[in-house]
């Protein structure tokens, strides 16, 4: 035990260092995310416990896919730190193990859990007793099961057929769930979640636990004792599992033998692509982003094939597109300090190189991917095509944009240990930057969209038209970004902090500059704003002018009816007051700035 | 003459603490210069200001009498700078590393080619031909780092700790390559904390402690009668004089 608590010290130093400036922005963000996601499965353990073993599950896939594509998921202590201490494998796993529940993530996930309790307690006392147990054991499976999970995905990471592998994988799993409803109609259910899916969720590892506690409830101790016995098993196979995988991991070296194919390049944008096309090729984390995005498309469009619907088969292109983009979002974040060559190179346009790369990597691939599958459904339609090439301008456009303006610091390649997926340390940030740059790719095509739906195939010149200004114009946007901040980008990949902001910028305090008592109040308004503004003020009042006879944790519906729309109002000033706090002490410049330093730069001076 | 590195009244602070304290060097053209300092000390942070890879609080530099920040175009093809500890492009090899820089920087294809075997055969990275350099040894990666600073004969050489786990062998034909070149009349600053090899190499010197410049000129003039190390001690050394001792490893 004393491993693991010197591993617990350890790693809250670590957390309560990083809490500083934008990175503990981020983190509140993410925690004030996933708080509403665990309040939202509290709630249903109250209305609809059916659904309970199924929103479980998605925990759990949330826990297994969650660091596959946001920087390997949590690392603060890095298995390789304690090589030299001689630990036998199952301690180093069982410490890091204990460390691991240090965190947002596991705290948010105890809170979600904590819907076994309240679902016991409407069964009974007993119920409620087993439901401790059970929701600890659970918590521990989550956590595992994600250890095991990358440690497995780094493993196959070492080859291209195990990348390519776990690319197709990984994506015929998420495309599924994306598109679970047509799984559901295809099993005759129109509406409601069918009875299938409660059984077999049951049946995960997720949903052990709400068994436990129902045959709890209903007296069945056979049936909660497996449950909670399953778990415990389950606990130690994959704790012994991880264990091997460490000492796997830290044993890797990887010698390469391949021939490589000469470079042939004879420009310097030629140099650039050849670079960037190898990159591709040969860093295998890229290989298995642009496999899952391949796949995911593929599949996504071919569900509807399971009730006989084939209208959504081409899509797979476009879909695929998107994907891509999103994965490559942090581009020069994932080569880290290597920019110092390209500030040292001015003139090389190292920007446009990596546009026709990624073009070269996505494009064709999307093009055959698309037109076959259109043949196949009975010929292209001019919004299909329309949007394809708005969508390929669109992202190569975007990907160096996003990646120089909302540049994400990252670990060098040759510094992520044994861990390949490992590319920040940053996880919430990567995560919100991959949905970022879904959401602004998935934009840029809606000019082409509405051109097709009003004039037809002519909508398709809209489409190249926006795709070649997207990949010009935001090209052009990066090149300039990457001119003028250079150096300070290169800081950012070399420290891992965003560059201070400049004394007398406007507007732009960090929140590292704030004093203590001005970060406190802040966080507690932006994080808690949202309850009294949302829940208890705009759903109540929903619920109220709606006559809807729930009541749950609406404090204002409990009250007599003259109260409760003065409580209701209330509520929603009070939320909006504690925004509108949290912004002025953010934004406030700090007052009393650092006397007599000037940022006079030689540029400035010359 | 131009100095080949006019360093000017360079400041820089990282949060509360001074990295750099308005340093001044002049680098002249042909000298050999050392910059020696403890850990921490501002050298990688003042040369990092120097070739324009981290913009200064304030303070300037040229290179040949080049603006690194207002006329980076010209100030840095006459530099070749090698970095301590930054990534590469990884997925390359040796070969690649340099085929890729020497197009970057415009150089045509056949002098690109030429000089890259000759680089690689040179600094015996030549056997390593399919390796790449994510899989490079830490002396590996100062070796080709080397080499992309060399690739298109600048005038200047700005080197971070480039002896810094590089086997003897190799060094010595570092050290050979280095005095070639400054023999044929190039400039070289290189920063290390190995008084040897600076006393061996350098005709000039700075001692360079908690940011600021404690001593700079000919190495001569620098050391006096004694050796650069006990110049050093002297200048930046602990007051307290002999050195620690671990009590828990002496019997």
């Amino acid at each position: 035990m004393a491993v693991a608590l010197t591993m617990v010290q350890m790693k809250v130093a670590v957390l309560r260092h990083s809490m500083t400036g934008q990175r503990a922005g981020f983190i509140v963000m993410g925690a004030l995310v996933g708080l509403v996601l665990a309040v939202g499965t509290i709630f249903l353990a109250f209305s609809w416990a059916d659904l309970l073993t199924a929103v479980y599950a998605v925990w759990m896939l949330g826990w297994i896919f969650g660091p596959v594509f946001a920087g390997g998921g949590d690392e603060t202590l890095r298995p390789e730190y304690f090589t030299l201490v001689g630990l036998p494998p199952r301690r180093l796993a069982s410490g890091l193990l204990v460390a691991a529940f240090v965190g947002v993530a596991p705290v948010i996930s105890l809170l979600a859990l904590t819907g076994l309790t309240v679902f016991g307690a409407r069964q009974g006392v007993v119920a409620a007793l087993v439901s401790v147990p059970a929701l600890l054991l659970q918590l521990v499976v989550f956590v595992l099961l994600s250890r095991v999970a990358v440690a497995l995905l780094g493993l196959a990471l070492r080859s291209r057929v195990g990348a390519i592998g776990a690319g197709l994988i990984n994506g015929l799993i998420l495309a599924t769930l994306g598109q679970i409803w047509v799984v559901f109609v295809a099993l005759g259910q129109t509406q409601g979640i069918p009875p299938v899916v409660t059984t077999v969720t049951r049946y995960l590892p997720s949903g052990w636990g709400l068994v436990a506690v129902e045959a709890a409830a209903s007296g069945d101790w056979l049936r909660a004792a497996a449950a909670l016995g399953g778990m415990a098993l389950l606990i130690a196979l994959l704790l012994t599992a991880w264990a091997a995988l460490l000492t796997r991991r830290a044993g890797a070296t990887r010698a390469a033998t391949r021939g490589r194919r000469p470079m042939r390049a004879t420009t310097a944008s030629g140099a650039v692509l050849a670079k960037e096309l190898r990159t591709w090729s040969r860093d295998l984390v890229r290989t298995h982003q642009l496999t899952f995005a391949f796949a995911y498309g593929v599949c996504f469009a071919a569900a509807p094939l399971l009730m006989n619907w084939n209208g959504m088969l081409p899509w797979a292109g476009p879909i695929f597109v998107l994907m891509a983009a999103a994965m490559s979002a942090n581009l020069y974040g994932s080569d880290g300090t290597a920019l110092w060559l390209t500030l040292m190179t001015p003139g090389a346009t190292d920007v446009r190189g990596r546009q026709h790369a990624w073009l070269l990597a996505v494009a064709p691939l999307a093009v055959v991917l698309t037109l076959s599958l259109a043949v196949v459904t009975g010929g292209p339609e001019p919004t299909l095509l329309a949007i394809l090439l708005a969508l390929l301008g669109g992202g190569a456009g975007l990907v160096p944009l996003a990646s120089v303006y909302a540049l994400i610091p990252g670990t060098d390649p040759h510094r992520r240990g044994g861990n390949p997926l490992r590319s920040t340390e940053e996880d919430g940030a990567v995560t919100g930057m991959v949905y970022a740059v879904l959401a602004l790719t998935a934009l840029t095509a809606v000019p082409a969209a509405i051109a097709t739906a009003l004039l037809g195939w002519a909508g398709v010149a809209v489409g190249a038209l926006t795709g070649v200004l997207c990949y010009w114009g935001f090209g052009l946007l990066a090149e300039r970004r990457l001119l003028a901040e250079g150096p300070e980008l290169l800081d950012m990949m070399r420290t891992g902090r965003r560059p201070a902001a400049k004394p007398g910028a406007v507007g732009r305090t960090r929140f590292e500059d704030l004093t203590r008592r001005q970060q406190i109040i802040a966080m507690i308004c932006f994080t808690t704003g949202a309850i009294p503004l949302f829940p208890q003020g705009v759903v109540a009042g929903y619920l109220k002018v709606s006559e809807s006879s729930t009541r749950s944790w609406f404090l204002a519906l409990y009250l007599p009816s003259w109260l409760q729309w003065p409580t209701i109002v209330f509520m929603v000033v009070l939320g909006v007051a504690m925004y509108t706090t949290g912004v002025i002490v953010s934004y406030r410049r700090k007052e009393s700035p650092v006397a007599g330093r000037e940022t006079v730069t030689s540029t400035e001076a010359a | 003459m131009t100095a080949a590195l006019e360093i000017s009244g360079l400041c820089k602070t990282f949060g509360e603490k001074v990295a750099v304290d308005h340093v001044d060097l002049s680098i002249p053209q042909g000298s050999f210069y050392g910059l020696v300092g403890q850990n921490g000390a501002g050298k990688t942070t003042t040369l990092s200001m120097a070739v324009g890879l981290l913009r200064p609080d304030e303070g300037g530099a040229r290179i040949f009498g080049a603006d690194v920040w207002s006329n980076p175009a010209e100030a840095k093809t006459l530099v070749g700078v090698l970095p301590d500890g930054m990534a590469m492009p990884e997925r390359l090899t040796g070969r690649e590393v340099l085929t890729y820089l020497g197009l970057l920087r415009g150089l045509p294809r056949e002098v690109v080619d030429q000089r890259a075997e000759e680089l690689l055969s040179v600094l015996e990275l030549d056997e390593a031909e399919k390796t790449l350099v994510i899989e490079y040894s830490t002396g590996m990666r100062k070796k080709i780092g080397l080499a992309t600073a060399l690739l298109h004969a600048p005038r200047l050489l700005v080197l971070d700790e480039p002896f810094e786990a590089v086997d003897p062998v190799s060094a010595a034909t570092i050290k050979t390559i280095l005095r070639g070149f400054v023999a044929g009349g190039g400039s070289i600053v290189l920063s290390s904390h190995v008084m040897a090899l600076v006393e061996q190499l350098c005709d000039h010197v700075a001692v360079i402690d908690k940011g600021k410049v404690a001593a700079a000129g000919s190495l001569n003039e620098v050391r006096g009668d004694g050796s650069l190390e006990d110049t050093f001690v002297g200048l930046v050394g602990a007051s307290d004089g002999g050195s620690k001792e671990l009590t828990w490893l002496s019997r």
